[in-house]
């Protein structure tokens, strides 16, 4: 069954005439890593913000895991989806690195030493444990970079929303990410990677949709 | 004279206790295209700053040694100043965009500079023009994609016409399209005679340059010919960090 059914969506922003996307139907599995493209402004973040329910679609329905998207509140979705924004500065806001990573964790309700322990696991796996107690907005990009994803990552969602998750790493820790995209998939959990990182793309994606004219091509 | 002189330059940040920049030093030369790499929190963005003069001006910190832009002294000019020298495209567009409108981004420095009415727009018509975004002219800048704030960030640095232009991770989210536009209108500016220093971890996108620099934890460890050093940061990545995603892809965009 797929993870995320999306039938006749169509979306376009409040007081503008065009439609950003026109009568999506697409289905989306937690299995592989699946690679959307598309040129600037072709929708692929607008596509993502309705996938999450940030944004309603003016047309048609999108299910999750069998359930009308629309009936699951943000934080119902969140638990299911783990979305990493394209900027890391709008999803950044805590005190100190180890508390951004375990605000998250926290919230699923698991035991405080395990929430410790997994807050480690992922702090050391993205190297991030020398800035533990540094404050967040004074990191460098790429390295408020690894703490958006690290902070998702922890929540161990169904399925991995990245939006240019490439854009401010360096390549050790682009490799670094695809390991982990890696391992996620053989865990049977799935990943949605928009990305203009042709390279990073053509190594890990198993599937590969293309945004044009707001309808998705499938490659 | 030298459009860029580093001289012995160390920095660290007020509320950081360790040194970000560590005793760098180099010059580069007016027309020159020089790429900045090295892994993320090296220091890439904190020098960046300091040629713009947002450091030391606005974030403060303890700086040591000396930045010129065009023989002055970023210590003793204030950054709107170093803004008609030096144009700083910032890794995060959203901090540089507050404009209304798309052309009255584009439009804003030239009109602080006084410019005749007819001159702001020949610029604004043949930067849009030039970045191919005429469509988006009256669009709002925060309904923009992320790629597009970057084209429009970089359309308000070229209005002003600097000669020096720092570009901080502006490629890595452009579309293909967007790619060879900006790197065109880089040769371009460097056949003009103007002097750019990109920061880019792509090796596509720092292909175009004459000379490569590296940095690591705050100190340069590499300058030189960028052939010859994208050859020995490819060998660096694969052997010290074990990294095997990084291949030079050709210098098909490259110095002509």
């Amino acid at each position: 069954m797929a993870y995320i059914d999306i039938e006749n969506v169509s979306f376009c922003y409040p007081g503008q005439s065009r439609f950003v996307l026109r009568d999506i139907n697409l289905r989306i599995y937690k299995e592989g890593v699946t690679a959307v493209t598309g040129a600037n402004g072709s929708g692929k973040t607008t596509f993502s913000k309705l996938l999450i329910g940030l944004l309603k679609p003016v047309k048609g329905r999108i299910q999750l895991n069998g359930k009308l998207l629309s009936s699951l509140t943000l934080a119902q979705i969140g638990r299911q989806i783990g979305y990493v924004f394209q900027n890391p500065d709008k999803q950044l806001f805590c005190e100190t690195v180890e508390e951004e990573i375990a605000f998250g964790v926290r919230n699923l309700g698991l035991p405080p030493e395990r929430v410790t322990q997994k807050v480690r696991e992922v702090m050391d796996y993205f190297e991030l444990s020398r800035y533990a107690q540094a404050y967040p907005l004074s990191l460098s990009a790429g390295e408020k970079r690894r703490l958006a994803l690290a902070a998702v990552f922890a929540l161990e969602p169904g399925l991995l929303l990245l939006d240019e998750p490439t854009t401010g790493l360096d390549p050790y820790r682009k490799q670094l990410l695809g390991d982990y995209l890696d391992k996620l998939v053989a865990a049977n959990r799935g990943v949605v990677v928009i990305s203009h990182d042709q390279k990073f793309i053509d190594r890990y994606a198993t599937r590969l949709l293309r945004l044009e004219d707001g309808q998705f091509i499938e490659e | 004279m030298d459009a860029i002189v580093v001289d012995r330059l160390s920095y660290r940040y007020q509320a950081v206790g360790r040194e970000i920049l560590k005793n760098i030093s180099f010059k580069v030369a007016p027309g020159e295209i020089v790429a900045l790499v090295g892994l993320s929190g090296c220091g890439k963005s904190t020098l960046c700053m300091c040629l713009g003069g947002i450091i030391p001006h606005y974030l403060g910190g303890m700086l040591d040694g000396q930045v010129l832009i065009n023989g002055k002294d970023t210590k003793e000019y204030r950054v709107a100043q170093l803004a008609l020298e030096v144009g700083l495209v910032f890794q995060d567009p959203d901090t540089q965009l507050f404009a209304p409108t798309v052309e009255d981004e584009i439009a804003f420095a030239p009109e602080n500079l006084c410019l005749p009415v007819e001159e702001v727009a020949t610029r604004v018509d043949n930067v849009l023009d030039t970045l191919g975004i005429t469509s988006l002219r009256k669009t709002n800048p925060n309904h923009l994609s992320g790629g597009q704030k970057h084209l429009v960030a970089m359309g308000a640095v070229l209005a002003l016409e600097p000669s020096i232009l720092v570009l901080d991770e502006v490629i890595a989210q452009l579309d293909p399209v967007g790619k060879r536009i900006i790197n065109e209108i880089l040769v371009d500016l460097r056949r003009r005679g103007k002097t750019i220093l990109i920061v880019e971890h792509d090796p596509e996108a720092v292909s175009i340059a004459d000379r490569m620099l590296v940095l690591e934890e705050g100190r340069l460890i590499k300058d030189g010919e960028t052939a010859t050093v994208l050859e020995w940061w490819e060998f660096m990545l694969r052997h010290k960090y074990g990294c095997d995603n990084w291949t030079i892809s050709g210098h098909a965009t490259g110095p002509e």
